[in-house]
């Protein structure tokens, strides 16, 4: 197991700064997935981890050992691409066992490498067939394989599953958690996809134009996002996001967002609040309830239900406002005009709307 | 009311469109202009090759668009074996092992060499990458009749002027601008995981150039392989200056030989003659034009 530190990481193309000053730090045996929008510098960050591309700053540690300046081949990897990248003219058993063969590898032990990684992905009727026999699913588990053969720790995937159709990305991604399971290595893995994110991760590290906005656990990146992008990239629909002004009144604080006021008391601000601060107040589509007493923290006016099919999406207008309100579908049924909203205080997330940082 | 019902029945698409008279005109003009084209090419050859068959006699005093009489194949054994070029009376044979000990080192070397360069230029990061490249192409358009008093001057400097190896470099580095670009191009279509790939797995450029690159660009070869041979098989002028006397090709012995008239001029050993120098390229294309096609359309072309 390794565990691989970044320390303040810079990168860029020109004049175009696409890595500022990252640091992170990678337990020993943990799954981290980078996830971020196309373009977030995701993609670069392992690249640079496995050491691809020269650095512009900073310095990439694996185990307390600086391996900056090493080459990708030292820095004793297993990587899986995009694109599988595998040598078309080379069979299955050929592309395994190349990078043994460059390192000098007995024959025997790259026998024996080659036998265990196939028997683990199922692919040893395949050995002997050359990539462009192979479907997309196989390709990808031959990718696997090739990365697996090295005798290695750190395994990086740059969003292997995002060229597979959803049904077999379903099962690969299952496949993927075992594997990671059963090796107990550590894995860095790139996608923008949160569904991957939210089920391989034990921490995700969401990035946005070249820095890392929150590196948590999925649980701390759904519940307690650090930022209003994270709150709006994580959730499907993201969380809902009010905006509003803060006031200290005799009754502790609450927010002004619109006719409504929201009492705030009992929310545990990291920075203490400042009256008259605009602020934007995020709530979960599921933490909503609709609430039928006659003093209701919000009313909203219902604009379209969508049941789909284990719970009920109802869209409604607060205050000009478009909010997501997940419920069961029995309480959805027959659901329209003006209904009363509710939530509790602790399921909240209240942004700076300056800064965009959670307070 | 007529304007309508006129309208009504060209608004019905026709099904029976491939039965029209003028599609068939239409066709046939394409077939017309298809076999006067063909036979713009063909008729020289025709020609020679008639011709070749031919006696003097019968060359004196008939057109030259006229059939032999009979099939004579003794001008094609003076033309290989006993024509007179200068003094010497041997036919072309001679030259023709010495274009080949010209083309096999050439085109070897300056297929090896582009290939290495056009792989180095398109997919590994190098600086000024762009400029090397317009460096070349200009390289591939100056005309080379400039550059070759210079050339002279060097392989005299260092002792290889008048010999094999003074022309071989001479076709080398004339080969390769456009042989690079070439190779450049079919490269640039790799995906760049795949040396990504290979330098996680622990190659270095030269194991992944023969390992990975190379036997993926077989098309690519061919292509420059065709080109090159053609090149060098029909170059006249730079073995002429660099070759020395006793190296001359085919292409100088022939131009020799057509020269040196000795009473009536034989028309026929001529021709013949000319087909037998022609006669490697041309077969070069015959059996590998379906490669040439692929692969300049693969990656030589759409780059």
């Amino acid at each position: 197991m390794i565990g691989v530190q970044i320390e303040s990481l810079s990168r860029h193309f020109g004049a175009l700064p696409v890595l500022r000053d990252i640091s992170m730090e990678v337990q020993p045996g943990e799954f981290t997935v980078l996830l971020g929008p196309s373009g977030c510098g995701k993609s670069t960050l392992l690249a640079s981890i496995a050491g691809l591309d020269d650095l512009q700053g900073g310095r990439i540690l694996f185990d307390s050992a600086d391996v900056s300046d090493l080459e990708p081949a030292e820095r004793n990897i297993g990587m899986v691409f995009q694109s599988y990248a595998l040598y078309p003219t080379m069979t299955v058993r050929q592309n395994l066992s190349f990078g043994l063969e460059v390192a000098k590898t007995s024959k025997a032990d790259i026998q024996e490498r080659v036998t265990w990684a196939a028997q683990l992905l199922q692919i040893e009727p395949l050995l002997d067939r050359k990539p462009s026999q192979l479907s997309g699913g196989q390709r990808q588990r031959v990718a696997i394989g090739r990365a697996l053969v090295r005798k290695t720790n750190l395994f990086l995937f740059d969003e292997p599953l995002s060229n597979l159709d959803a049904k077999l990305r379903t099962e690969m991604r299952v496949e993927i958690k075992e594997l990671h399971r059963r090796l107990g290595a550590t894995f860095i893995y790139v996608t923008h996809d949160q569904v991957e994110a939210m089920t391989l991760a034990t921490r995700i590290a969401i990035m946005q134009g070249g820095r890392i906005e929150q590196y948590a656990t999925p649980e701390d990146v759904y519940e307690r996002p650090a930022s209003l992008f994270v709150a709006s990239f994580i959730g499907a629909p993201p969380m809902n996001l009010l905006p509003a002004t803060l006031k200290q009144t005799s009754h502790g604080v609450v927010a002004f967002t619109g006719d409504h006021t929201v009492s705030l008391k009992g929310y545990p601000f990291k920075i203490a609040p400042a009256d008259g601060q605009p602020i934007v107040i995020g709530i979960r589509p599921e933490n909503i309830l609709i609430d039928g007493n006659v003093a209701p923290t919000l009313r909203a006016e219902v604009v379209v239900v969508e049941p789909l099919g284990a719970d009920t999406l109802v869209w409604v207008d607060c205050a000009a406002n478009r909010m997501a309100v997940r419920t069961h579908p029995k309480e959805a049924k027959g659901l329209s005009g003006s209904i009363g909203l509710s939530f509790k205080v602790e399921n909240l997330s209240i942004f700076s709307k300056d800064s965009g940082l959670r307070l | 009311m007529t304007m309508l019902q006129t309208a009504i029945p060209s608004a019905v698409p026709r099904r029976a469109r491939k039965h029209r008279p003028a599609a068939a005109i239409g066709r046939l003009g394409l077939y017309g202009f298809l076999v006067l084209a063909a036979l713009f090419f063909a008729i020289p050859l025709i020609i020679m090759v008639s011709t070749s068959l031919k006696t003097v006699e019968e060359i004196r005093t008939g057109s030259i668009f006229m059939l032999p009489q009979a099939l004579d194949f003794s001008a094609w054994a003076k033309a290989w074996s006993s024509a007179c070029i200068g003094r010497q009376c041997e036919g072309i044979r001679g030259g023709l092992w010495n274009s080949i000990l010209i083309m096999v080192p050439s085109t070897a070397l300056s297929v090896l060499i582009s290939a290495l360069n056009g792989y180095a230029l398109s997919l590994w990061r190098i600086r000024h990458a762009g400029l090397l490249l317009s460096a070349l192409m200009v390289g591939a358009f100056i005309p080379y009749q400039v550059m070759i008093y210079p050339l002279v001057r060097m392989s005299s400097t260092i002792g290889i002027y008048g010999s094999i190896p003074a022309v071989v470099l001479v076709h080398v580095l004339f080969g390769l601008p456009i042989l690079t670009l070439i190779f450049r191009n079919f490269y640039s279509a790799l995906p760049e995981e795949l040396i990504k790939a290979a330098r996680v797995d622990g190659a270095g450029f030269f194991r992944i150039f023969f390992r990975i690159v190379l036997p993926m660009s077989t098309n690519v070869i061919i292509v420059a392989l065709i080109l090159s041979v053609t090149g060098v098989w029909n170059d006249y002028l730079l073995s002429l200056i660099f070759a020395g006397r006793e190296n001359l090709p085919m292409t100088v012995e022939l131009a020799s030989l057509v020269s040196t008239r000795i009473g009536v001029p034989e028309y026929n050993v001529n021709m013949a003659a000319t087909i037998i120098t022609a006669l490697p390229p041309l077969l070069l294309y015959l059996f590998s034009g379906r490669y040439f096609v692929r692969g300049i359309t693969a990656g030589a072309v759409k780059g």
